[in-house]
Formats: C-alpha cells, sequence, structure tokens
C-alpha cells in the first residue's frame, strides 16, 4: 500500500518534471538558452539510454554513439531518397527511425554479447569505427565525406529551436518512461540479475539474453531517435560527427557517471549539470586552448570525488543520515521505556 | 529506494536552478547599431581537436585586420570588436557558438568558423536570422550546393576552380609535350577528392589516360602501399587530391620507392612554404607543382603592406606567414569594402553588395555568385631552387614552369 | 606480383611499429585490467619529446629514446599512482574515463605548448631506402621496425626473467593469490603503468620519425590499437604483435592491390570473424568469468 502510494508520488513528481521542461521555453527564454537546453536533453536522452545498457546490466557500451550515428544517416537518407516533406513531418519519422535501428542493433548485439567486461568495450568502440568507415566509404548511399544535408526546417526565427526542444524533450521523456518501467519490472529485476553476476543468474535458470537484447536494442532505439533529431535541427550530418566515438561516447558516459548509473534520473542530472556549463564554456573561454585542458579536469574530479554519482552520492548520504535519525529515535524510545520501566517498578 | 525519491526531487530541483542561473545571466546588451557603438564580430574558431590546424592563424588574420581597422578609427566610425570562441571542432559547438553570439550576445556581425567541415551547420544558423556569412574555409561543391543566400567565401576561387589552372597550364603545352598517363591518389574529403575528380576528367576528355585513381581516408598513416601501386602503374603524371600531412607522406613514400612522374601536382601541401620543405627535405621539393591563392610574394595590390604589418605585430619571416592568416585578412577587408561602397554596415548590405561586383583584397580580386562561390581562378605555383614560385598564368609569373621535374636528390 | 611483396614488406615493417605501441597497452591490461585510452597520447608524448630533443639539441631519435623513456616511464608511474591506484576499487569501468581524460588532458597542454601544426621529425636519413633485389626498404621503417623487435624482446626478457615480471604475471593470473605470495600488487601495477608508457614512448620517437603528428592524432591512434588487442586477445603479448602484423599488412596490401579508401576494413571483418568464432581473440585465454 504504502510502496504503492510512493510509486504514485514517484510518476507524479516526474511528470512534474517533464511538465515544467516542456514550459520552460514558454518562459521567455531566449533561443540561446532553448539551443542549450535541447543539446542538455540530447545528452540526458543518451546517458538515460546508455544507462539501460551501461547502468542496468553492466554492459559498458560505446556503441551508443554507433546508433545516434545510424539514426541521423537514417533520418537524413529519407530525407534524400524519398522526401518526407519539411516542417513538422520528419518528427514523426523519428519513432519509425528508433524501431528499425532497435532492429538492425539485434545482429549486431549478437556479435558483442559474444564477449564480456572489457573485452565487450573495445568490440562497441569497433562498431562505432566500422560504421564510420562505411558511412566514408559507401559514397553512393552515404555521400561520403561531403556528408549529407538535410533542408532546414521552415520555423520561423525566434520560435525555431522550441520545436526540436520538444522533439528532443519527448525522446528523453520516452527513455526515461522506458527506463522507469524496466526497473520496476521483471526485466529490470533480470537486468540486476546480469549486472550482479551473469553466470550465476543463468545457473539459476535466467534467460540472461532476454534482458541483454533487451537493453541493447532499447538503447539503440532511443540514441537513434535522439540521433535523427540532432541531424535534423543541424542539418548536416558528417561520417566524423555522426559517429564519434570520441567525445560523444565518452560524454554520454560521463552524463551518466556524473548523476550516478543505474539511477533513473541519474543522467539527467548529469546532462543538467555537465551540458550547459561545457557548451557554455567552450564559447565564453574567449577561444583559447585551456578548454580541453579543463574538460579533462572536470573528468578527473568526477572520477576522483564522485565516482558514483550526485543522485547515488546525495541519497546515500541523506539516507544515512536518515537512519542515524531512526536509530536516535529508537534510542530516545527505549530510554522512555526505560524511564517508564523505572517509574513503574518504583 | 523508497527513501530516496524525495532526494532526487531536492537534488533535481536544485540542479535545475543551477542549471538555469547559469544560463540566465544576463546577456550584455548588444550594441544597439549606434554610429559611436563599437561594430562587434563574433568568430568560432577550431582552436581544440581535429580540425585546430589552422585555427590560431585565422585568428591572427582577424586580429591583425581589426587592429589595422580600429588605428585608421574603425569602420564608418565605429571601432571593430572582436570576440573568438573555441568550437572544439565539433558541429554542436558551433551551432552553439553562432546562437550565443548572435541571440545572447547579439554582435553585429558573424565571420565562418575555421573548419570547413562545421563551415555549413554555422551559415544555417546565422541564415535564420538574417546574418551575412563571410568565410574563408568552407570552398568546397557541398557548400555552395546548399544554396544558401547568405553566404559568401571570400577566396578568390572554390577548390574545385582553383585547381583548374593545372588544367590550363597542361592543355596549353603543344602535345608532344604533355604527359599520356596519369595517376590520381587523394584524400577522401569534401574538398581534395572532388578537385581531383574534376580535374581527372578534364584530362581523360583531353586524351590523358587514367591509370590510377582512389582516395584513402584521413586516418591514414602510411601512404607506402598507395605510393607503390602509383609506382607500379609508372605514370607520367601524378595529381594528388592531398590536404597537408598526407601530401608530405606522398612525397616522402615516393622518394623512399624512388618513383619520380615527371609531373607531380599537388593540390594541397607545397604551397606551405615553411613546413613543406621542413618535412620532406629541402632539396626534394624541387619541381613540384601546386595551386593557391595567396603567397606572401604574390604580385597582389595591397599584399606587401599585410606582410609587412604581420611581421611588425607578430614578427617571424614572409615564409612563417600562413595563407589561413591572409584569407581570413581578406574576408575583413571585404566587410571593409561594403562600408566604402555603401557608406553602410549591416547585414542585408552585405549580403546585397557583396553578390555583385569584385573586390580587391589581398588573396585577389573577389567576386562571387548568387551562392556565394567565387568566381576566379588560383595561381600555379612550382618549387624552383628551393623557392616557391609562381608560374603561370604568364601575366604574373616569376619564372617559367620548369618540367619534366626533375629526379629526386 | 613485384606490388604485392613491395606491399607485404611494408605492411611487416609498419607493423612492427604497431606491436610496439599495442605491447604497453597489453601489459597495462594484464596487470590492472584496464583499458588504457591514454596509450595513444603516451605515443604521441614519446614523438614530441623525441621532435624536440631532435630539433633543439640535435639528439638523434635513436639516441634520444635513451632519455625520453625514463621520463614517460615516470608519467607513467605518476599518473597511476595519482589517478588510477584511487579508482582501483571499480578500475574495470572508471579506469575506462579517467584514461580518456588523461588522454584529452595531455592532448590539451601538448597544444598549449607546441600548438596544433602538424610536426615531423626529419632526419638526414629520412628518404633514404636499401633496394634489394628491386624491392625499396625505407631506412626508417627499416630501423624503426629494428629498434621494435629489441624493444618487444627487451620486455620479453623483462617479463620472464625477471622479479618484477614474475609479479607482473603472478598479478595478471591471479590478483589475491599473488597478495598473499607477498607481491605488492599497487607496486606492481604502478610499475606496469611506467613501463607501458616507456614503450609508448620509444613507439612514439619511431612514430614521429615515420609519420607526421600533431597533439590529436592519438585519436586514429588509440582506435587501431584497441581492435589490434581484440583480434589477438587482450593480455596476450604473442597476440598484439599478430594483430598487429595482420592489421599493418591488410591495410598495406588492400591499399596497394585493390583501394586505399577499404584498407581498414578487411581487417575489421577478419575481427568480427574472430569475435563470432572465437570471442577471447586469437591467443587470448577465456581463463576467468570476469573477462
Amino acid at each position: 500500500m504504502r510502496q504503492r502510494l510512493l510509486e504514485r508520488r514517484g510518476i507524479l513528481i516526474g511528470a512534474a518534471v517533464i511538465v515544467l521542461l516542456a514550459l520552460f521555453p514558454l518562459s521567455g527564454a531566449q533561443s540561446w538558452i532553448v539551443n542549450i537546453g535541447i543539446f542538455t536533453l540530447m545528452y540526458a536522452a543518451l546517458g538515460s539510454a546508455w544507462n539501460l545498457i551501461g547502468g542496468y546490466t553492466g554492459y559498458v557500451s560505446l556503441g551508443s554513439v554507433a546508433f545516434f550515428g545510424l539514426g541521423a544517416y537514417s533520418l537524413a537518407l529519407t530525407f534524400q531518397h524519398v522526401g518526407v516533406g519539411d516542417g513538422f513531418l520528419p518528427f514523426a519519422l523519428v519513432p519509425v527511425i528508433g524501431i528499425a535501428v532497435a532492429l538492425i542493433s539485434l545482429p549486431l548485439g549478437f556479435i558483442a554479447f559474444r564477449t564480456r567486461g572489457l573485452p565487450f568495450i573495445i568490440v562497441t568502440i569497433s562498431l562505432v569505427i566500422i560504421l564510420q568507415y562505411c558511412a566514408l566509404n559507401l559514397t553512393a548511399v552515404t555521400g561520403g565525406a561531403p556528408g549529407l544535408q538535410v533542408p532546414q526546417a521552415p520555423f520561423p526565427p525566434g520560435t525555431y529551436e522550441e520545436y526540436f526542444y520538444w522533439a528532443m524533450l519527448t525522446v528523453f521523456a520516452v527513455t526515461l518512461l522506458a527506463c522507469a518501467y524496466v526497473k520496476r519490472s521483471r526485466l529490470g529485476l533480470m537486468m540486476f540479475a546480469v549486472r550482479e553476476d551473469e553466470d550465476k543468474a543463468r545457473g539459476l535458470g535466467v534467460a540472461t539474453a532476454v534482458p541483454k537484447f533487451a537493453a541493447f536494442a532499447g538503447s539503440a532505439a532511443f540514441s537513434a531517435m535522439a540521433g535523427a533529431v540532432w541531424a535534423y535541427y543541424l542539418t548536416t550530418v558528417y561520417p566524423q560527427f555522426a559517429f564519434d566515438g570520441e567525445f560523444l561516447a565518452m560524454g554520454i558516459i560521463l552524463v551518466a557517471y556524473l548523476g550516478g548509473i543505474g539511477t533513473l534520473w541519474g543522467p539527467f542530472v548529469g546532462a543538467l549539470i555537465l551540458t550547459p556549463a561545457q557548451q557554455y564554456f567552450a564559447y565564453s573561454l574567449g577561444g583559447n586552448q585551456f578548454y580541453l585542458v579543463a574538460y579533462a579536469a572536470v573528468f578527473v574530479a568526477v572520477m576522483l570525488f564522485l565516482p558514483r554519482g550526485v543522485v547515488t552520492t546525495i541519497g546515500d548520504r541523506a539516507l544515512r543520515r536518515h537512519r542515524r535519525r531512526i536509530s536516535a529515535l529508537e534510542e530516545n524510545g527505549r530510554q522512555a521505556e526505560a524511564v517508564g520501566d523505572v517509574a513503574a517498578t518504583g | 529506494m523508497l527513501t530516496r525519491t524525495p532526494l532526487v526531487r531536492t537534488t533535481l530541483l536544485a540542479a535545475l536552478v543551477v542549471g538555469m542561473a547559469a544560463c540566465g545571466t544576463p546577456a550584455p546588451t548588444g550594441s544597439g547599431g549606434g554610429s559611436s557603438s563599437p561594430l562587434t564580430v563574433g568568430i568560432s574558431v577550431s582552436l581544440t581537436g581535429d580540425f585546430s590546424n589552422t585555427g590560431k592563424a585565422a585568428q591572427l588574420g582577424y586580429q591583425l585586420w581589426a587592429d589595422q581597422v580600429n588605428a585608421k578609427g574603425g569602420i564608418l566610425g565605429r571601432k571593430v570588436q572582436l570576440s573568438f570562441a573555441d568550437d572544439a571542432s565539433s558541429p554542436t559547438q558551433v551551432v552553439t557558438n553562432y546562437q550565443n553570439f548572435i541571440t545572447r550576445d547579439k554582435v553585429d556581425l558573424v565571420f565562418g568558423p575555421y573548419s570547413s567541415l562545421l563551415t555549413l551547420a554555422a551559415a544555417k544558423v546565422a541564415n535564420r536570422y538574417g546574418y551575412s556569412f563571410v568565410e574563408g574555409a568552407g570552398n568546397g561543391p557541398s557548400v555552395f550546393a546548399a544554396h544558401l543566400p547568405n553566404l559568401i567565401d571570400a577566396g578568390p576561387a572554390t577548390a574545385i576552380n582553383g585547381a583548374q589552372v593545372w588544367g590550363d597550364y597542361i592543355l596549353s603545352l603543344p602535345q608532344s609535350q604533355r604527359p599520356k598517363t596519369a595517376a590520381y591518389p587523394s584524400l577522401d574529403d569534401p574538398f581534395s577528392a572532388p578537385t581531383a575528380d574534376a580535374l581527372q576528367k578534364r584530362f581523360e576528355a583531353a586524351g590523358i589516360q587514367t591509370v590510377y585513381s582512389a582516395t584513402y581516408p584521413a586516418e591514414t598513416t602510411s601512404l607506402g602501399g598507395v605510393i607503390a601501386k602509383v609506382a607500379s602503374t609508372n605514370p607520367d603524371m601524378v595529381v594528388s587530391g592531398s590536404q597537408d600531412a598526407d601530401g608530405w607522406a606522398q612525397v616522402q613514400a615516393m622518394i623512399q620507392q624512388k618513383f619520380n612522374p615527371r609531373f607531380l601536382f599537388m593540390t594541397n601541401g607545397p604551397e606551405n612554404p615553411v613546413d613543406f620543405p621542413k618535412n620532406v627535405g629541402l632539396p626534394n621539393t624541387e619541381g613540384v607543382f601546386t595551386s593557391d591563392v595567396w603567397t606572401y610574394s604574390a604580385p597582389i595590390p595591397g599584399n606587401q603592406a599585410f606582410v609587412k604589418a604581420y611581421l611588425a605585430k607578430y614578427g617571424g619571416a614572409p615564409g612563417d606567414i600562413d595563407s589561413t592568416s591572409a584569407e581570413t585578412y581578406a574576408v575583413g577587408q571585404l566587410i571593409e569594402a561594403v562600408a566604402a561602397k555603401t557608406g553602410k554596415i549591416d547585414n542585408q548590405t552585405i549580403i546585397s553588395t557583396l553578390h555583385q561586383g569584385s573586390y580587391q583584397t589581398v588573396v585577389g580580386e573577389i567576386s562571387v555568385d548568387q551562392y556565394g562561390a567565387p568566381k576566379g581562378t588560383q595561381f600555379l605555383e612550382e618549387w624552383i631552387g628551393g623557392k616557391l614560385t609562381i608560374v603561370y598564368p604568364g601575366n604574373i609569373a616569376e619564372h617559367a614552369p620548369v618540367v619534366p621535374k626533375p629526379t629526386w636528390p | 606480383m613485384h606490388l604485392l611483396i613491395q606491399a607485404i614488406i611494408l605492411g611487416v615493417l609498419t607493423g612492427g611499429l604497431y606491436a610496439l605501441m599495442t605491447s604497453g597497452l597489453t601489459l597495462t591490461f594484464g596487470t590492472m585490467r584496464i583499458i588504457n585510452m591514454a596509450q595513444g597520447v603516451f605515443v604521441v608524448v614519446g614523438a614530441y619529446i623525441a621532435f624536440t630533443l631532435f630539433n633543439y639539441l640535435h639528439i638523434d631519435p635513436f639516441l634520444s629514446i635513451l632519455i625520453s623513456t625514463p621520463l614517460m616511464f615516470g608519467l607513467g608511474v605518476t599518473l597511476q599512482t595519482f589517478l588510477l591506484r584511487p579508482i582501483r576499487y571499480d578500475a574495470h569501468r572508471l579506469s575506462l574515463l579517467m584514461t580518456w581524460a588523461m588522454a584529452i588532458g595531455i592532448e590539451g597542454i601538448l597544444s598549449i605548448f607546441y600548438g596544433t601544426d602538424f610536426r615531423g621529425i626529419i632526419t638526414s636519413y629520412q628518404n633514404t631506402s636499401v633496394t634489394v633485389l628491386g624491392y625499396q626498404f625505407p631506412l626508417v621503417r627499416v630501423l624503426a621496425f629494428a629498434l621494435s623487435v629489441a624493444v618487444l624482446i627487451g620486455m620479453w626478457l623483462l617479463l620472464s626473467r625477471t622479479k618484477f615480471g614474475r609479479a607482473v604475471r603472478a598479478v595478471s593470473q591471479r590478483e589475491s593469490a599473488a597478495k598473499l605470495l607477498g607481491v605488492n600488487t599497487d607496486r606492481t601495477a604502478a610499475l606496469a603503468f611506467g613501463v607501458g608508457a616507456a614503450t609508448a614512448g620509444a613507439a612514439g620517437a619511431m612514430f614521429g620519425l615515420v609519420s607526421s603528428f600533431d597533439p590529436a592524432s592519438h585519436y586514429d591512434l588509440i582506435g587501431r590499437l584497441l581492435a589490434i588487442c581484440v583480434l589477438g586477445g587482450l593480455g596476450s603479448n604473442a597476440g598484439a604483435i599478430t594483430g598487429a602484423v595482420l592489421l599493418a599488412l591488410s591495410e598495406s596490401l588492400v591499399q596497394a592491390e585493390f583501394s586505399p579508401a577499404w584498407s581498414s576494413l578487411p581487417f575489421y571483418i577478419l575481427l568480427v570473424i574472430v569475435l563470432i568464432a572465437r570471442p577471447q581473440g586469437l591467443f587470448g585465454v577465456r581463463s576467468r568469468g570476469a573477462i
């Protein structure tokens, strides 16, 4: 009963946050802030999608970027070959791209899941490199190095960013919802079992392939959706940016770590702290080369001092305080009882 | 888990507040456009990451221009104020930077970024807000294929047209002296490969047989295999669609494999008067051709003054000046020309003015078509006697072309 | 046929250098169970040290490695002690980000000091090549190959004949048991990371001799090195050498015989096939559940 009440409260709070976020562009925020909002939500969505595989099943994947890139290219290619109109229509394509990329991810997952642990990480890096290779060299399809151009949406300036913001918010909200659902479901339990000890889980009769592939495909779908919106917003898709196995790949994981891997809201919190700061500093440090060093310093600081993430760390600290308070109360109670006993006997 | 929920909320709220506060700091009020207020210009350059090679040189050229203009009292009485941002070679960051310049800081003008692949994403942001977009880095075909009304390339030639000077020269030779066979190894990027391609088509039409044509990816660290293959086909002429380091690697591999074509033309690489001889060895530069828009000795009006001012400000030798600095300087000169011609300086005037007529800059006469593609061509240079020398077209040539290429020493 | 053999010669010579670069990665994986994303940038640092010593003090790169390898060893030990030791409780995952942070941080520092222009170490014998039976052997590549082989043999001796080597092997086989036997695992890890960085320093000097580099060169390098490791089997030296030669050879052959655009693809196809058929890599052993 109490559990259900709390669960409902969690849903309400989550919904309230999403609504607040949705109202944000209408609060008179200028275009440049909404622009940063788009990238923040993109990292939040990508971080949450990564969390599904990296946080829940413990399979650290750098492959999110591969699916992000596939999503971006899918959108650009559809524009090129089919013509989806402009304006809002391309947004309708985003969920379709998500499903398509999820299907593509299954055979790739089959190869990747031949390995575990560190080799799995490297295999997923290789996946990004191979896809970038294909994007560069399958010139007839992908346009090769000159990339693909997406026509600019005919939204008026001033509100232009808002539509992309809401599209990215939707991708994030869907990702979050999926994570929340998975966390509370049997599937989630299976994922956690894989994370704790895959061999033991299998020994106990858990069909470990199910949670692994579900997490992999789900992660792929949400990453691809973020990639599609990104491509439409930027209007240019180049192999080295769509399949960026370096900054984007590591940025996603950093966001998840900073917030707290395995927690529902961690990647969002991480993105909220990191993305605006990163975007803002690269802009305002006035064009000197210290940006890279500063970015590295943030990484190091997070790893050394906050390796379990903001959400987890604050949560634990509060939990300890809570426990202390309870034990203090119990202690008081016991003393009171004792006093009462004494009084009664006395 | 249960106890954590309200805490998550607190964290969230705190983070939201912090995030919004960080974003919501009041922006400095944009210059209203009054005649005495400074003319603010926003420029994103790649100072870190994959494309950071030319970012610094771009900054030097822009800054030199601004200092000179300000010493003369500014543009129409307004001091020029440049602000630079690092885009870390990332398209996401470049969009943010131009968004911030335009909608946060409300700069008067923006100039193009100094990474070619970032040009389009940035130009489209500027276009959305009706900003002109004068740039010096993106001159590949895909940039102009986007048909942007606000984009103006400040180079005198597109990548493809620029290198046509090599075609002009070869086809000006009598049939008997022309190469019979040619090889085209080129870098797979939006500029080099299309350029080599265009030359290949032209030469094929003129009856020069193609014996090898292939692109190699940017991350190819060793070009030994490519050159081994080129050497095995033994072409009279090699047309390299090279960029910089890969061009040096090609030359090194040719020397190491003792392969000496009669004609060697490289789209990029040898035009750098410092790095090229440093990396392939000065004696080995002899007889290598390239095309360029600018060199410190080019007989272009105003060029000597530019070189002098550059050296006075930054020091060094004339040969140290990167042509990127001259190109960015030319971007500024175009803006100056618009002000001089119209007496106004706003984005609409810049767009409409620069699309007509031609303008003299340190990189030559600039005139562009409706999509900002420059109509001019480059000049042909050859390394002769250890010096980069203009050899074609004849009216500006410092020396006649020396062919065939001498064997590697 | 001539072309084929020429391509094989060039491929094998390049492969030796890749093997040296990868050996450090293998060593740190073996002893610390971490993927060192900074191995590429260590190579680049090695190249810059050799570049500096050559340009300012005119010390030949083959001599300057006597200076650069101890420096790199010190850098490696320092970084391990201050940045990796504190996170060893979850090294498996945290080290990925930590070593990545080292990589971009060092890249940033290099670009502040050296700028971002391409550099090259241009010696007098830069373009010399030896002709044997009509085939060209570029001297720098032959020398770089010879040095790589020498360092690899040295590494092998270090690991098989010394106390440090025994400790490394003990730790890589079973860390808890090694601890019980009195091996100082922290010290072994720091030394191993230092040795890994030192080999990268030597490899970097050679890398600077055979190709141009800038601070951002490490991105391309690390991708290749990781792929070589997985193909050969993580932690296996024989695997690293085989993987490196296979990569360089296939690149060189495809470049020459087919198309340079697809030069790395056969390697990656091979990688996928190996992963499906033998996930632990060509020489990897599937001992622990943890891998």
